[in-house]
């Protein structure tokens, strides 16, 4: 799957309920207040639903910033333009 | 547009789980609810629901509902169900959700189904009842708020492999005799509702939708599939149970009711009837029609000739939607919002009880815009799969249904008809002396306990304390030595309306009778129907000894219109508490009703034939 950045950016500010711009390489489990376990269960459930993919269990406890989402992701075959 | 707007436009075109969660964070808080209603919700689980949650409060905020919302310790249900003084019951819930997983309430019949004889299976199956029956019996001590209560999804791989579709003691047997004696329980407790799980898993693929490795790592078993559909289906029956009910479909006609243009490809040319791809619009068409039995009212508004489209509905032979299913309709070239609004007055609903059908992307963008309160369904003409694009969201599922359901539309052509009447006729007098009404009022006997709660669940301009009972609350009533409850039947030379009233009346030991409840159906008002009914209510105030009957209003955004119902009929303003008040009249003071409407007592007939 082929997807942008933005959108990916755009599903974090979604669940976390912050300004997209917020969403950075520096974005991660210590620095949005909102990244807690529950969200965190929210953010796999919204990335699984807009990438049609399923991670697993070693993916949902490593990824604890914005560059292992998307490395995770492209481990999945989704590409970033 | 506001950015909590935006959000809930974003929801209706993207539908995405992400598209939920921004939302959620856009609205507002239960104390500061602006123009939302509140309703109280609380959910109790054996299993981590919070991420369907979003979805569910975001379904309801599209329907004018905001949730505050309560949320029971992982796993620790008796917790709250079974303390009467505890947090749950001191937060006073108007519907309760009892989640329920069945791999954690019985995780030998999940897990280790061969290992039990069918003794033990019989047993397990049992006390898994027994332990939601005492968990509702514990929740009724404190409460009689609704309760919605799940069954199980099916195995997904069944427990003994592709012999166990052969046997009778095989787990799908189980989790079906489950969910026959869950039904049973609900029943017999009242008031409690059952949530079909098995059904919602199987219709998103119980594989799909059932997340087994987040199951066993963090007791979270909805997928991403599911958790939508999930969402929405819980939406439908908190906005069944607050009265928000859609009453009228309204449906666009060339390429919605039909494929193609009808000023284009004349009535020879549209495309309906077996086959690609006239079958999808016949399909939408025989869901309508089930729409239609099950009392929505169904309005056509399309840019057309009107000729061509009565055409087509007298004299295609594909349609199965015909003049008669119709009850009003916009057929010109006006901007559709403004038709919207004119339907909605011309049919006496809200916009706001309204779902509009179209393929459409301007005249449905046009609709949000100018009128929010509308649903839009914007049909996705290439997916093929029309009637169920149009039920998907439940926004005309009810949980009741009556006999006058079915006979809605007729009622609207009666009234064309007695508008015929009323041309005739020189003054309101005359015309109301020559429809020739008789009222039946009476307490329901039980065969219209579900018309009579229905009224006070849908019922919102002539209401005026809309307060939304189920069936269960009813018959308590009805059993309660203290409490009139009362219908009003009217009919008049032209048809029958039905059951159009309502009052519920408590009387207390200092005499004063309070009017707890009284709605009356839009189709019966202007009649004076109402002073029969107050007067019904004065007459049995007084055989109770009591001397004084008192009405309360509770202003709400839609039922203005009876604000000065009790001033005017002699009532004496009493006192306010909050945006509510209260009037009081001395029963012997208050005048009979002067009405061309003749009365028949229900419960009077019956005492001279016993």
């Amino acid at each position: 799957m082929i997807a942008t950045e933005a959108k990916l950016k755009q599903v974090l500010a979604d669940v976390f309920g912050v300004d997209p711009a917020r969403i950075d390489d520096d974005a991660s489990v210590d620095t949005i207040e909102k990244w807690d376990s529950l969200n965190h269960l929210k953010l796999v459930l919204a990335l699984e639903d807009q990438f049609k993919v399923s991670l697993n269990e070693e993916q949902v406890v490593e990824m604890l910033n914005y560059p292992l989402v998307k490395v995770v992701l492209q481990e999945h075959g989704v590409e970033f333009r | 547009m506001t950015s909590l707007a935006a959000a809930l436009a974003r929801v209706g075109s993207e539908g995405t789980y992400a598209s939920y969660l921004a939302a959620q964070s856009a609205l507002p808080p239960a104390r500061d609810p602006g123009t939302f209603e509140v309703v109280k919700l609380a959910v109790l689980r054996n299993f981590t629901v919070e991420p369907f949650l979003p979805v569910l409060e975001v379904e309801l905020a599209r329907s004018g509902l905001l949730a505050e919302t309560y949320v029971g310790d992982f796993d620790a249900i008796a917790a709250d169900a079974l303390d009467s003084d505890g947090r749950l019951a001191r937060f006073e819930p108007q519907a309760i959700v009892l989640a329920l997983w069945l791999d954690g309430l019985a995780p030998r019949l999940v897990e280790r189904f061969p290992s039990m004889t069918s003794a033990e299976v019989g047993a397990e199956s049992a006390r898994v009842s027994a332990h939601v029956r005492e968990m509702l019996d514990g929740i009724r001590r404190f409460s009689q708020a609704p309760v919605l209560l799940n069954n199980f999804p099916l195995p997904v791989r069944p427990a003994r492999g592709i012999v166990d579709a052969q046997r009778d003691d095989s787990q799908t047997e189980a989790v079906l005799s489950i969910d026959r004696s869950l039904r049973a329980i609900a029943r017999d407790v009242g008031n409690v509702f059952i949530v079909d799980h098995m059904a919602l898993f199987a219709s998103v693929g119980t594989a799909e939708g059932f997340d087994e490795r987040s199951w066993m790592h963090r007791r979270s078993p909805i997928g991403r599939s599911a958790l939508v559909p999930l969402g929405r289906e819980y939406a439908k029956f908190v906005r069944a149970l607050r009265g928000r009910v859609r009453k009228c479909v309204v449906v666009d006609c060339d390429d919605t009711l039909w494929g193609g243009v009808i000023g284009e490809d004349g009535i020879d040319g549209i495309r309906l009837g077996e086959g690609h791809p006239g079958a999808s619009y016949t399909a939408l068409q025989q869901e309508l029609l089930n729409l239609h039995d099950r009392g929505v009212l169904i309005a056509l508004c399309t840019k057309n000739n009107e000729a061509d489209v009565l055409e087509v509905l007298r004299d295609h032979p594909g349609m199965l939607l015909r003049e008669e299913h119709i009850a009003a309709y916009r057929i010109n070239w006006e901007d559709k919002a403004s038709n919207l609004a004119a339907l909605a007055m011309e049919l006496n609903i809200g916009l706001d009880s309204m779902v509009l059908v179209d393929d459409s992307a301007f005249e449905c963008g046009l609709v949000s815009e100018r009128h929010p309160e509308v649903a839009v369904v914007q049909l996705d003409l290439g997916a093929g799969d029309l009637a169920s694009q149009l039920t998907r969201h439940g926004y005309f599922d009810s949980l009741v249904t009556s006999k006058e359901d079915t006979q809605r539309t007729s009622h609207f052509k009666a009234e064309a008809a007695r508008r015929d009447l009323q041309g005739s006729s020189s003054s309101l007098e005359e015309y109301l002396e020559r429809l020739e009404m008789v009222a039946e009022i009476g307490p329901p006997d039980d065969e219209l306990v579900p018309r009579v709660a229905q009224l006070t669940q849908k019922t919102n301009q002539f209401n005026l304390t809309t307060r939304r009972y189920t069936e269960a609350d009813i018959r308590r009533f009805l059993a309660s030595a203290r409490t009139d409850v009362v219908y009003l039947r009217l009919r008049d030379r032209v048809a029958d309306l039905g059951v159009v009233g309502v009052a519920i009346m408590r009387s207390s030991d200092d005499g004063v009778a309070e009017i707890d409840s009284f709605v009356m159906s839009c189709r019966a008002l202007g009649r004076g129907a109402e002073r029969i009914m107050l007067d019904e209510l004065r007459r049995r105030a007084q055989e109770r000894g009591c001397e004084k009957v008192r009405g309360v209003y509770v202003p709400t955004s839609k039922n203005e219109q009876v604000a000065d119902l009790y001033p005017s009929a002699g009532f004496a303003r009493e006192s306010a508490t909050g945006p509510s008040r209260s009037f009081i009249a001395d029963v012997r003071a208050l005048p009979p009703a002067r009405s061309p409407i003749t009365v028949v007592r229900t419960a009077d007939t019956r005492t001279v034939a016993s």
